[in-house]
């Protein structure tokens, strides 16, 4: 395994009490494989992966417990020296807002040969060679003569393409998106999606890409990992998911997607707010949502049962779910 | 639905919203002018809801601020039951913008957070007072929120103790305060999470019977418009280049533009990501300040010729389509319209297979 996260813990301390982010999440990705993490805000998806990439704002926040296994390493044991060598070169992110993520100052150019110079130590001139390169690798019509332009001349969806070509410079083992495409336009959106999936099949890299959109993950991944409240509810590989998923959370988010054959009828809603996380209910964290909550839901937090080897699902009642 | 001998309550012609260019601190000249919105034409009729999708920048958002008043257009007129409302002022205006209300996307920054619930969802009254007599407001905004699925208990809290979902409730029960005949809701479920945004849906849904609404629906995601419209509007640069009925559009759009949208959107099922073709387009959108002569979509669409530079296609049912009746037959402005189908059979209702036959690739 390229990456094994195992039983992350992540709290803030706020003045208002501690919120719990993330309880306990496991996942993994293989090299060449996309991983598609998937909730709604506030289920720990972002946290979870600022953990990885080791640029959780610490504090607030603290990691209370887990691994974070890269290559076979804990990360969470490496010094923050150590880790900087990790951060850029074999691991790297994707961010949702790439206006906000470049730096204004600077020519697209200085950003992108920043990475060779501070990581290869290369000159100035040849890290400009090498940003031009890049920008003709992820499609930046005329990259030559738009290396000296700032972020602020490039429209949204090229501006995204910068960031990949930017998370892409060291070819890292492992790439994170955070909502790559949210802020682009649909047309647009399915430009980058597919650059962004060639380039990982050129390069093989283990992708975990981290979204809200079911639609999104069905075009690219491999394997889901649905998280609500801070844990992963429910994982298994995409076709499964899709043709019969094994948590009601899961259902429920699937059926609340307007489709073109039930036009006219009421949409499938899953009532109810998702929890405050610093008030997260005993037992399922899900139970006062779910249409099939019984006694039990309520009292013993459901461990994450085994479906088949690919697949488990965190409910006490993964066979009623998965039979409809 | 249509019924041609009705009065439609909203007709919107010749649209047209410029915003100056300017240079020059002290002495300002122009120098060219952002054309956000150039030469919009559709009707509404009562208890319709028409969806208006396009991309950022298409302009529909500044449609949606000139039908309610908030700005003006540079041309055109927006009647509303055949009155022109952008010619008016003073009190005839307040009197129409009583019958059109807007529900804004963000339900974050559309609140004043000093504000309590019931000061905000009763605001409106203060404006109009005799909508609603003094004694009875509060009574009004309690049920306002019981109408809109919140606790009335909650009338004196805070929009900060509120999530994003019972925002948007607020939002909405503002905008129903004054009893409007019409809504204009701009992208009003874009900021909510999956889960929420169907409950909030299912509430517009609602509404709309029990209070006979009629909507404008602004939003990009076109699975959501498609759901909840009638007739759907397609944007590109500040015109409308396609227009019918919801069965019309997703069925058998002839317009290149909508057929590379509906081809572009993510569906959330991975067998039909195979079958289906994808038409990805290259280039971004033109910036609105320099819009390409003849067709404005010709710079990235893959049927361009020469006719599309030098001569503007026009709204209406393309030529091919004209003799022979059938969902085809609506408005494109495109000179090479044709049909082409890019969502896969399986997808499609029942009925609107039936009547293609055999369906083809």
């Amino acid at each position: 395994m390229l990456l094994e996260v195992r039983d992350l813990r992540v709290e803030f301390r706020t003045r208002d009490g501690v919120a719990k982010a993330v309880n306990g999440v496991s996942y993994a990705v293989d090299a060449g494989e996309t991983l598609a993490v998937l909730g709604e805000s506030g289920s720990g998806k972002s946290v979870t992966a600022q953990a990885v990439m080791g640029i959780l704002d610490t504090p607030p926040g603290r990691i209370g417990a887990g691994e974070i296994l890269f290559k076979g390493r804990d990360l969470l044991k490496l010094k923050e020296e150590e880790r900087r060598k990790v951060r850029g070169a074999e691991m790297a992110m994707i961010f949702q807002d790439a206006l906000s993520a470049l730096n204004p100052v600077l020519s697209v150019g200085d950003q992108l040969g920043e990475m060779f110079v501070v990581h290869r130590g290369m000159s100035k001139k040849d890290a400009r060679a090498r940003a031009v390169e890049l920008m003709d690798r992820v499609r930046i019509p005329g990259a030559a003569q738009r290396v000296r332009d700032y972020p602020h001349q490039f429209s949204g969806g090229m501006r995204q393409r910068i960031m990949i070509a930017m998370a892409l410079a060291l070819e890292p083992a492992l790439v994170i998106a955070d909502e790559p495409t949210t802020a682009l336009d649909v047309t647009v959106q399915a430009q980058v999606m597919d650059l962004l999936a060639e380039l990982q099949r050129d390069y093989r890299m283990g992708l975990i890409l981290i979204t809200h959109d079911l639609g999104v993950v069905a075009d690219v991944a491999d394997r889901i990992a649905v998280m609500y409240a801070g844990r992963v509810v429910e994982s298994a590989p995409v076709h499964d998911i899709y043709k019969a998923p094994a948590h009601p959370y899961t259902r429920g988010l699937l059926d609340s997607i307007p489709r073109l054959d039930q036009k006219g009828k009421e949409l499938y809603a899953i009532k109810g707010l998702p929890p405050n996380l610093m008030n997260i209910p005993p037992g399922c964290a899900f139970n006062p949502r779910c249409p099939m909550a019984q006694d039990v839901c309520r009292t013993d937090e459901p461990p994450l049962y085994e479906v088949d080897r690919h697949r488990g699902s965190a409910c006490h009642f993964w066979r009623e779910c998965l039979n409809g | 639905m249509v019924d041609g001998v009705v009065e439609p309550i909203l007709e919107v012609s010749g649209l047209v919203k410029y915003y100056p260019l300017t240079q020059g601190i002290l002495i300002k000249k122009q120098i060219g002018a952002v054309k956000a919105v150039d030469g919009v034409d559709f009707a509404l009729d009562k208890g319709e809801t028409l969806g208006i999708v396009g991309e950022s920048g298409c302009g529909k958002s500044t449609v949606a601020k000139m039908l309610v008043n908030l700005e003006r257009p540079t041309a055109g007129s927006i009647r509303y039951k055949g009155e022109d409302i952008t010619k008016l002022s003073g009190r005839a205006l307040k009197t129409v913008r009583r019958n059109i209300q807007m529900v804004f996307q963000d339900p974050y920054t559309s609140l004043n957070p000093r504000m309590t619930v019931g000061d905000i969802i009763g605001e409106p009254y203060e404006i109009h007072p005799d909508a609603v007599p003094k004694g009875d407001r509060r009574k009004r905004v309690r049920e306002l929120l019981d109408v809109v699925g919140l606790n009335p208990e909650y009338i004196n809290r805070y929009p900060h103790q509120f999530s994003g979902g019972q925002r948007q409730r607020i939002g909405i029960a503002r905008a129903l305060a004054l009893r409007p005949e019409v809504i204009v809701a701009d992208e009003p479920v874009s900021a909510l999470d999956v889960s929420v945004q169907a409950q909030v849906i299912n509430l517009l849904d609602r509404l709309q019977n029990d209070f006979d609404l009629s909507y404008v629906f602004i939003a990009h995601d076109l699975s959501i418009v498609r759901h909840i419209s009638d007739r759907v509007g397609v944007m590109y640069l500040g015109r409308i280049v396609e227009i019918g009925k919801d069965e019309e559009i997703y069925g058998h759009a002839t317009h290149p533009y909508t057929q590379a949208l509906l081809s572009a959107v993510p569906v959330p099922d991975p067998e039909a990501r195979a079958r289906r073709e994808r038409i990805i387009l290259s280039g971004d959108v033109p910036s609105p300040t320099n819009i390409p002569s003849g067709c404005r979509f010709r710079t990235r669409c893959w049927k361009a010729e020469e006719r599309c530079a030098l001569e503007v296609p026009l709204l209406a049912v393309p030529a091919v389509f004209r003799l022979a009746p059938g969902p085809a037959a609506h408005d494109s402005a495109c000179h090479f319209a044709e049909e082409k189908r890019v969502v896969p059979p399986e997808e499609q209702a029942p009925g609107v297979l039936d009547d293609l036959g055999n369906g083809g690739a």
